[in-house]
């Protein structure tokens, strides 16, 4: 998924360099932050990200908004709709 | 006369307190010469092999049994200062001890651990035991299991970050272990529980654990972050909205930095300290550094990493005031033992350019695992480093820096050095040790700081 204007982050989150499951779990600290409609953008370097967010996303309910392809790391932008009961 | 060269190591946990023998170690002549004081700063009097929580909760072990006094640990020429530092002050180089004393330093490790934060998930601290906290905090999931006949045992990861990453799913074979040998399997349903996309967070792991796991019929509950406990209910909910119900909780909490972190706002958010992953420096402080659990790194936060950086810190420092241009870079090597259930072990092995491996268990790694357990003790002092180099490999790359003289008559004299070390057949990185020591004297003269400690001390 990609969108030609991404969104305005609320915060993001720098996991480059990092390999699995530093991205993820960083995506997870932030999201325990998060405030219902927040947007969360999640910068990786780790090719397994991308597949990672999309699997919680998809189990969350929470949205994936885009995965940009940068030349050298990837932004994954994801809008925070639900988050406990 | 000159002063002397002060290094406070701050935590006394597997890196302070190799870290403090190791700068002993290397600079045992500095240290007879009065030259160098190596001071070690921890509270605690009793030292936990860690690890060992698994064995009292899964398997009855004594916890006294994986303890010992930190003060026999620490060697003869470390100055072992048994109290907890209160505040560090960064850029006045202070540490400020609980007692209201202050121990000024040139260089500073900072090793003070993580602590786990049950109170940061609502009801998790009531609701749940864990394996994490201490040896008796332990010994009740022990007393709970004994106990336990029947009914739903959760088993999982509350959240991230925490220590020794296997240590979770290890819990729950560990305990598939126990509920086979005392025959009641059948009537417990097992479950585990992870915030993870998979049973390993490593997917080349998750590959070896997952078919375990169904063999054993441990369920798997993956994208769970919990939320909160409700123990009247027993009832588990993650913020993804799902409920599980429990009869039994066992919870790996989520960690936090150490309160002297926090509360002298040297931390993140979370109180982990901003770290070179590479020199372990401490981000704009040329003379900081910090190991282990206490940074914010990406590896795990285990004994094993704290050991591996605690050297690349040590010999940086060592370098730093033999004045020699060698300086030390820890290329992220993980090396988690693994237990699997069965008497059977692997151990999650990567490094920052290498990513996670899968690993089988067997039993020789298991015994390995045993044995490093009781090797624990004696690596401590620093004394063994050769032979874990000889296991380990390559955990560090050393390079060579263009040494950057204090002021140009010291560089005149280290290229006049350079040249008749050339001559004479020896290498000149053995000798401006005078050169360091005159310029960390002219640094505390600019600065107006005592250089003595043992005026305030």
């Amino acid at each position: 998924m990609t969108t030609l204007e991404p969104a305005k982050p609320t915060v993001v989150v720098d996991s480059r360099g990092t390999m699995c499951p530093g991205p993820i779990t960083d995506l997870f600290r932030a999201y325990r932050n998060a405030n219902i409609g927040d947007t969360i953008e999640l910068l990786a370097t780790d090719p397994a990200a991308k597949s990672d967010v999309q699997a919680w996303t998809r189990r969350s309910g929470n949205e994936l908004l885009a995965i940009i392809d940068e030349k050298d790391h990837v932004r994954i932008q994801v809008r925070i709709l639900r988050k406990g009961r | 006369m000159r002063l002397p060269v002060n290094i406070v190591v701050a935590g006394g946990g597997t890196g302070g307190t190799l870290t403090a023998n190791l700068l002993a170690k290397h600079l045992a002549s500095e240290i007879s010469d009065k030259e160098v004081n190596v001071f070690l700063v921890s509270g605690a009097r009793q030292h936990v092999f860690q690890p060992g929580y698994l064995e009292v909760a899964f398997k009855g072990k004594d916890p006294s049994k994986i303890t010992r006094n930190e003060k026999d640990l620490v060697g003869r020429r470390v100055q072992f200062v048994q109290e907890d530092a209160e505040r560090i002050d960064l850029k006045e180089r202070i540490v400020k001890l609980e007692s209201g004393k202050n121990l000024s330093f040139d260089y500073l490790v900072i090793a003070t651990g993580s602590v786990p934060n049950p109170e940061a998930i609502p009801g998790l601290k009531e609701g749940s035991l864990n394996f994490h906290t201490s040896g008796a905090e332990s010994r009740k999931v022990w007393d709970a299991l004994q106990q336990f006949e029947q009914g739903h045992l959760v088993v999982g990861i509350a959240g991230v970050p925490h220590k020794c990453p296997p240590s979770p799913d290890e819990a729950a074979f560990l305990v598939d272990d126990y509920l086979r040998a005392r025959k009641v399997r059948e009537k417990v349903k097992l479950t585990f529980v992870t915030p993870y996309p998979r049973p390993y967070p490593a997917e080349p792991m998750s590959k070896v654990v997952e078919p375990r796991f169904e063999e054993r019929g441990i369920e798997v509950v993956t994208f769970f972050n919990v939320e909160s406990v409700e123990p009247t209910k027993r009832e588990v909910y993650s913020l993804e909205g799902e409920t599980v119900h429990y009869d039994l909780l066992i919870m790996v909490p989520p960690h936090r930095g150490a309160d002297v972190v926090i509360k002298s706002d040297i931390g993140d958010r979370d109180g982990w300290v901003p770290t070179d992953k590479n020199t372990m420096r401490v981000d704009g402080f040329e003379t900081v550094y910090a190991i282990g659990d206490a940074t914010n790194i990406p590896v795990s936060k285990t004994g094993v990493t704290a050991h591996l950086e605690a050297v690349v810190a040590v010999h940086n420092i060592v370098s730093s005031v033999h004045g020699t241009s060698e300086r030390y870079k820890y290329n992220g090597r993980i090396n988690c033992p693994f237990e699997m259930g069965s008497r059977k072990a692997a151990f999650v092995v990567g490094s920052y350019e290498m990513p996670v491996k899968q690993i089988q268990p067997t039993r020789m790694r298991y015994a390995m695992k045993k044995a490093f357990g009781r090797f624990y003790w004696r690596t401590l002092s620093g004394r063994w480093d050769w032979l874990l180099g000889l296991y380990f490999g390559e955990t560090y790359k050393v390079e060579k820096t263009k040494a950057i003289p204090a002021n140009a008559k010291e560089g005149v004299a280290q290229s006049v050095a350079g040249v008749l070390g050339a001559l004479l057949g020896y290498s000149p990185t053995l000798q401006p040790r005078a050169f360091v020591s005159k310029r960390l004297q002219k640094n505390h003269e600019l600065h107006g700081r005592n250089f003595d400690i043992r005026g305030s001390f």
